[in-house]
């Protein structure tokens, strides 16, 4: 089977640099393949090249070098046409860090239509697309409410049901946590999950919290426009010098993890997760006792 | 010594019209001198409507707001003198900086305060040091520097007013964690060297514990809670309930208790964590 994304040899450098400014490319020379319905964590400190990547992807951007496939297609092609773009554009959703800058509507029904209108669907398939994305996100007794009056993580699970109802086979998610409050960010990352695993849409998701992206399938950290790593949670999590060494860090329970394995005890299992690793430590606690 | 004290406090949005909401229901609350309080609660508990009470940028609608036992609205055409001694970060306030460069910006505030050139010079340079921001970098155009150095700048322009109280609302909101470990050791720092009051907005229950000395829990426009971290973790139950948890390694310590280990109690960090199960392995 053929990737669903596959970018190789992917650079970027923003064209309007000054002399004052860096001009290092912001991603250098980035190869990598991410199959259907895989959940992916993209991990980086701030200016690291994350977001530039999301918008390649989403071809906001078009590559200095390098090409994307997108389902087999080179995103990249010159010869493209407007009709082109817009088909490959419906493939793959975004929803950004702020969900007041993506909600547009006044009712919350009307805010998830926005998208499928605008692709021209008809009428009772948009019914349909809104209830369904709705209740996906668990906003259906909200669908005729004002989003302006919503919390922060009602508002972004609206968000992500705008996307939805344009039925993308993958959504990037752009530090869609970073302004809600616990709930708020528990809620949305239920709805990531859900949406990954019953409705196999591929997600990438872009974080700066680190128990959120233990929660994916594979972690990719990008430093200085580079890869550096690219494996699952526990691979990536056992590097954490080279995580701090660029700004990153591990959750809390795996440094904990770390700390008593750095004393010699023995902790069984690969335990990234907060139960997983409960697990682990319960059980060298009770064995000494 | 700088202490803020809210008495009965109310704040209505959109008073007298149909949308009509109750901000702030008579909030009681003490902000101790020379601490660094945490204030947590859900998005639309009215944090950021509580704090912007500490420098007068709203006005209370019932209720009296003392700074040292003193009413800061007993004299209103003097207001302008609380907001220097009252020093409020917004939320990303990296958008505010508007200066072409980064020296002029921070020079803003205490530029307002009709303060000598001389004493503004040091004041500026003082500040930006007191963030970490290299020399070299003040004379740069705001657009020059990154997102977490914009944040240090428009930090130390508060700072350069040498406020006796800093009020910081989610100053590490969307830095990677380097850049949150380093402007929260920042602001530690400050606080030890001045001695000033501080109070800091955040989501962030992991950083909250590690920070703050008292902590003050605010859910739909009430004091829900306050006190030490052990009074305010110690109720998991609570904070749930109003959109918020406890750290995610006093998370692991309940679940571990939940296996039969006897329960870790004041677990806030992970180097706590890391004692409390070396003790139980002996």
């Amino acid at each position: 089977m053929n990737p669903f994304i596959k970018v190789s040899g992917l650079s970027y450098q923003y064209d309007d640099v000054e002399e004052s400014n860096n001009k290092a490319p912001i991603l250098n020379n980035v190869s990598l393949e991410i199959n259907e319905g895989e959940f992916v964590a993209v991990l980086g400190h701030n200016g690291s090249g994350k977001s530039t990547f999301a918008k390649l992807l989403n071809m906001i951007l078009i590559p200095t070098e390098g090409e994307i496939l997108i389902n087999g297609k080179n995103i990249c092609d010159p010869d493209m046409t407007d009709d082109d773009v817009l088909e490959l554009r419906k493939n793959i959703g975004m929803v950004f860090q702020n969900p007041d800058n993506q909600l547009v509507a006044t009712i919350v029904e009307d805010d998830v239509a926005f998208g499928p209108e605008n692709l021209g669907i008809a009428p009772d398939e948009i019914r349909k697309r809104v209830d369904d994305a709705l209740r996906d996100v668990g906003m259906s007794e909200y669908a005729h409410h004002e989003p302006h009056r919503l919390s922060g993580g009602q508002k972004q699970r609206v968000a992500i049901a705008g996307i939805m109802a344009m039925m993308p086979r993958c959504i990037i998610f752009d530090e869609s946590t970073a302004m809600l409050d616990p709930m708020g960010r528990k809620e949305v990352m239920n709805s990531i999950v859900r949406l990954n695993r019953e409705k196999n849409i591929t997600v990438i998701m872009i974080t700066h919290y680190m128990e959120e992206a233990a929660m994916a399938d594979r972690i990719v950290v990008i430093d200085d426009g580079r890869i550096i790593l690219d494996g699952t949670p526990f691979d990536v999590f056992e590097e954490e010098e080279l995580l701090k060494s660029c700004g990153l860090n591990v959750p809390q329970s795996t440094a904990l993890v770390h700390l008593l394995q750095n004393d010699g005890l023995n902790i069984d299992g690969k335990c990234v997760g907060l139960e997983e690793c409960a697990d682990a430590i319960a059980a060298l606690i009770l064995k000494e006792v | 010594m700088s202490e803020i004290v809210l008495e009965n406090v109310s704040f209505y949005h959109g008073k007298d019209t149909p949308y009509e909401i109750k901000a702030l229901k008579n909030i009681n609350l003490t902000i101790p001198s020379g601490k660094i309080t945490g204030l947590i609660g859900h998005t639309g508990s009215g944090k950021s409507t509580l704090v912007q009470m500490f420098n007068g940028l709203l006005t209370p609608a019932e209720g009296r707001v003392l700074i040292n036992g003193e009413d800061i609205w007993k004299e209103p055409k003097k207001i302008r003198n609380v907001r220097f001694r009252v020093g409020l970060v917004m939320q990303y306030p990296e958008y505010q900086l508007f200066e072409e460069t980064i020296y002029k910006d921070i020079a803003f505030g205490p530029r307002n305060m009709r303060i000598s050139e001389d004493e503004i010079d040091e004041r500026v340079i003082q500040a930006a040091e007191f963030v970490g921001l290299e020399r070299e970098l003040l004379d740069k155009s705001p657009f020059d520097l990154s997102g977490g150095q914009k944040r240090r700048a428009a930090i130390a322009g508060i700072i350069a007013m040498r406020p006796e109280i800093l009020v910081l609302d989610e100053p590490a909101a969307g830095l990677d964690p380097r850049g949150r470990d380093s402007i929260f050791a920042n602001i530690t720092e400050y606080q030890k060297k001045s001695g000033s009051t501080v109070v800091i907005v955040s989501h962030s229950m992991e950083d909250m514990a590690k920070l703050c000395d008292n902590l003050v829990v605010m859910a739909a426009g009430e004091i829900l809670m306050s006190g030490d971290r052990a009074t305010v973790f110690s109720e998991p139950d609570k904070l749930t309930a109003v959109g918020l948890d406890v750290p995610q390694i006093t998370q692991l310590m309940n679940l571990l208790a939940k296996r039969g280990v006897p329960l870790a109690k004041g677990v806030y960090t992970v180097e706590q964590a890391y004692e409390f199960i070396k003790n139980n392995l002996r």
